[in-house]
């Protein structure tokens, strides 16, 4: 073929790839992320946990798949309303007797019961590396010069879905309305009658029933160890921060944006440069725009 | 408290302490030589420090059946180190409380240095069987010895593999090999790649195409790197990895269809874990990774004496533990061997003594356990082309070790890797 000619298609091919790297990657974090606006934006606690629900999630992947080779896919049944009871008693058990605290009891609260789940994770499975290897993981899609896994498109697919069914909820049921007006004003909706209480524990169970849901769609793609949370919550507080607190359309874009600055950073300066690139436009967007790219609704609640 | 249970107690106390008296003034007496292990037994490394220490005592057992050091029975007081403060804290106790004059341990690049800082403050000696960092000897201690070879050992390694076997199976002059260096941040990866690439630039003049470094904590995505390091088109791939990063980029690399001849690995981690091996099945044919010798290590290609000790240490490991030795059994037991071999010649534990006797030492490759040979540098550390390490392979399954190939009834397949799904 004439150089010149495959130099113009590489190109287009190596810029096609880097686009669905984006789009594919963008939509992991965004499932991680919009369990984590929804607690944050609603009850306005910091959950540092958030990644050892997603830990605990793709351990119940593994071990189901493990034990009775049942595919992460059917294992989403299960765990959805498994993680939706594990949020529900984490609220009753420990968040609320610090829903009213200080933010800074609160993140001393969330991040012991991190701590106190990864080695409770540690304890119990040990730290080795498990991976979960359905059918889907290893079969490739070629489109036009660019490649990429099945089981990615699918946590994407679902991801965008879940988005979405998140927003419609929040925007058109009552629940919905009440909950964001819980948010906007805690003590203004308690006057209206609004048993607030149950309102975040409604919050919680489904903040973390979505990030279970995250956990057993990611198992196929990552290792599963009792840090595996790690590797995504930093990334998950940068994308709701850029979205908007509370905003699932926001965490979406937020996702995306995020995952297009790794991918294109790490391609022309190299993956060292990945997190100084997003972390520069989080601080970027906390000093000019504190209410995330998009705005958001009870921005003044937050103090920033 | 019961008073009954209170007599017992202090019985019990008096009778350790008796114990413990005895024990300080009957080293001569009672024939017996203590030194300190010093490992992580709790924590995240307890694992990986237990299975060094089963490894010590397998050879101290095997030492004691050979008449002990300078004539007795050696002893060990074991001390947990699980992280940087209790390793200097409790090297201190071993040397102040207990008495001892030799300190080994410690596995982990975290905690050889704090524990060898503070053993070096009492003029104690400090063997050290297998931590990799290399600053370990670089500070001018007269106290500290190093068995095992350092990170700047794994890079020399490699790149003598990739250049001495490599290049001639893929028609290459070295100095044509475009090679593509891949590593995690820490101490470790970049002890090995920047070794790894000073050499291949400066001795053998290989092509380098790209170097990056990334932090296997935070790694979500291979594509952009292997999208860029496609268009580079490297020949080999030298890739430094942690656990969940390399099947990672393995994985990633299938899927992209990144095509290059060989990739090259150094450590018990990433590429060298057998979670690697069950994390991809048979798609994880082909990876090279250095490190102690694996299945199908050649016992007769040692010399006569290396032979008979090699043999003796694998059946020791395998009457305890019911299996092959593994990397941590090798390192601290052929370490200790070692520290025994020294004692032997200096007959002493008095520093000068010990450290003419450790420099005197100059054994050939295929000598003692694991086929290692001896010669240290002034700075305390064995020589990398004596401690032999052999690079092995992923072969449907299994690790296996394929070179030297005068060490191995294995051979080295897809050589070049060739296409993704060709090999099986």
């Amino acid at each position: 073929m004439d150089p010149a000619r495959r130099l113009g298609r590489a190109q287009i091919d190596v810029l096609a790839q880097l686009g669905v790297s984006t789009v594919l990657l963008g939509g992991i974090y965004a499932l991680i992320a919009v369990g984590l606006t929804l607690i944050f934006g609603i009850m306005r606690v910091v959950n540092f946990a958030h990644g050892e629900f997603l830990m605990l999630g793709m351990y119940v992947a593994f071990w189901a798949y493990s034990l009775w080779t049942l595919d992460p896919y059917f294992v989403l049944f299960v765990s959805i309303p498994l993680f939706f009871g594990i949020g529900y008693l984490t609220y009753v058990l420990v968040m609320r007797g610090v829903i009213h605290a200080s933010h800074n009891v609160q993140i001393f609260t969330t991040v012991g019961l991190s701590t106190a789940l990864q080695n409770v994770a540690l304890v119990l499975w040990t730290g080795d590396f498990r991976t979960v290897r359905p059918w889907h993981s290893s079969v490739v899609i070629r489109v036009f010069g660019t490649a990429f896994n099945l089981s990615q498109v699918v946590a994407f697919a679902i991801a965008l879905g879940l988005t979405l069914v998140l927003f419609a909820f929040m925007k058109w049921t009552h629940t919905g309305r009440v909950m964001r007006a819980t948010a906007q004003d805690h003590d203004a909706a308690t006057l209206m009658g609004v048993d607030t209480d149950k309102v975040y524990r409604l919050t919680f169970a489904i903040g973390i029933a979505c990030v279970g849901a995250a956990g057993a769609l990611v198992s196929p793609l990552y290792a599963v160890y009792p840090t595996a949370g790690l590797q995504f919550v930093l990334l998950a507080y940068v994308v709701v921060v850029l979205g908007g607190l509370g905003d699932m359309v926001g965490a979406m874009l937020g996702s995306l944006i995020v995952a297009a600055v790794e991918v294109v950073g790490s391609y022309f300066f190299g993956v060292a440069w990945k997190e100084v690139c997003y972390f520069i436009l989080f601080i970027a967007v906390l000093v000019f725009r504190p209410a995330g790219l998009f705005g958001q609704r009870g921005a003044e609640t937050l103090g920033v | 408290m019961h008073r009954r249970t209170v007599v017992t107690v202090v019985t019990a106390l008096a009778v350790v302490l008796g114990a413990a008296l005895a024990g300080v003034h009957g080293q001569s007496l009672s024939g017996e030589y203590k030194i300190g292990v010093l490992e992580p037994l709790t924590g995240p490394l307890a694992g990986e420090g237990k299975r060094h220490l089963e490894g010590y005592e397998i050879v101290r057992d095997m030492i004691n059946e050979r008449g002990g050091v300078m004539g007795k029975k050696l002893v060990f007081v074991a001390a947990d180190a699980p992280d940087p403060t209790a390793a200097a804290s409790e090297a201190n106790r071993l040397i102040t409380r207990e008495g001892v004059k030799i300190i080994t341990g410690t596995f982990s690049s975290r905690l050889c240095g704090a524990a060898s800082e503070a053993a070096a403050r009492h003029n104690v000696i400090y063997w050290e069987s297998s931590c990799v960092d290399p600053r370990f000897n670089k500070r001018g201690l007269k106290t500290v010895f190093r068995t095992e070879i350092d990170a700047t050992g794994f890079g020399w390694y490699n790149i003598e593999f990739i250049v001495k076997y490599l290049a001639p199976r893929f028609n290459t002059k070295p100095n044509q090999l475009k090679i593509a260096f891949l590593s995690e941040d820490s101490s470790y990866g970049q002890g090995v790649t920047e070794s790894a690439r000073a050499r291949a630039k400066q001795e053998f003049g290989m092509q380098e195409v790209a170097a990056e470094y990334y932090s296997f904590t935070s790694i979500n995505d291979f594509t952009p790197i292997i999208t860029k390091f496609k268009q580079l088109n490297p020949d080999v791939v030298h890739h430094i990895g942690y656990t969940n990063d390399a099947p990672l980029f393995w994985r990633q690399a299938r899927e992209q269809n990144f095509l290059f001849k060989a990739l090259v690995h150094a450590g018990a981690t990433g590429y060298g874990s057998p979670d690697f091996g069950k994390a991809l099945g048979n798609d994880a044919n082909g990876v090279f990774a250095l490190l102690e010798p694996g299945p199908g290590f050649r016992l007769d290609a040692l010399r006569p004496e290396g032979q008979k000790i090699e043999r003796e240490f694998r059946e020791a490991v395998q009457k305890r533990t019911g299996s092959y030795p593994f990397g941590g059994h090798q390192l601290a037991g052929g370490g200790l061997w070692l520290l025994k071999v020294v004692l032997d010649r200096a007959k002493s534990d008095d520093l000068d003594k010990f450290r003419d006797a450790v420099m005197s030492l100059d054994l050939p490759v295929g000598s003692v356990i694991n086929g290692w040979g001896v010669k240290f540098a002034e700075n305390g550390q064995n020589a990398n082309e004596r401690v032999q390490h052999y690079m092995l392979q992923w072969q449907s399954g299994q690790l296996v070790t394929v070179w030297p190939e005068e060490f191995t009834t294995n051979r080295a397949k897809w050589i070049p890797l060739g296409a993704w799904d060709a090999r099986k």
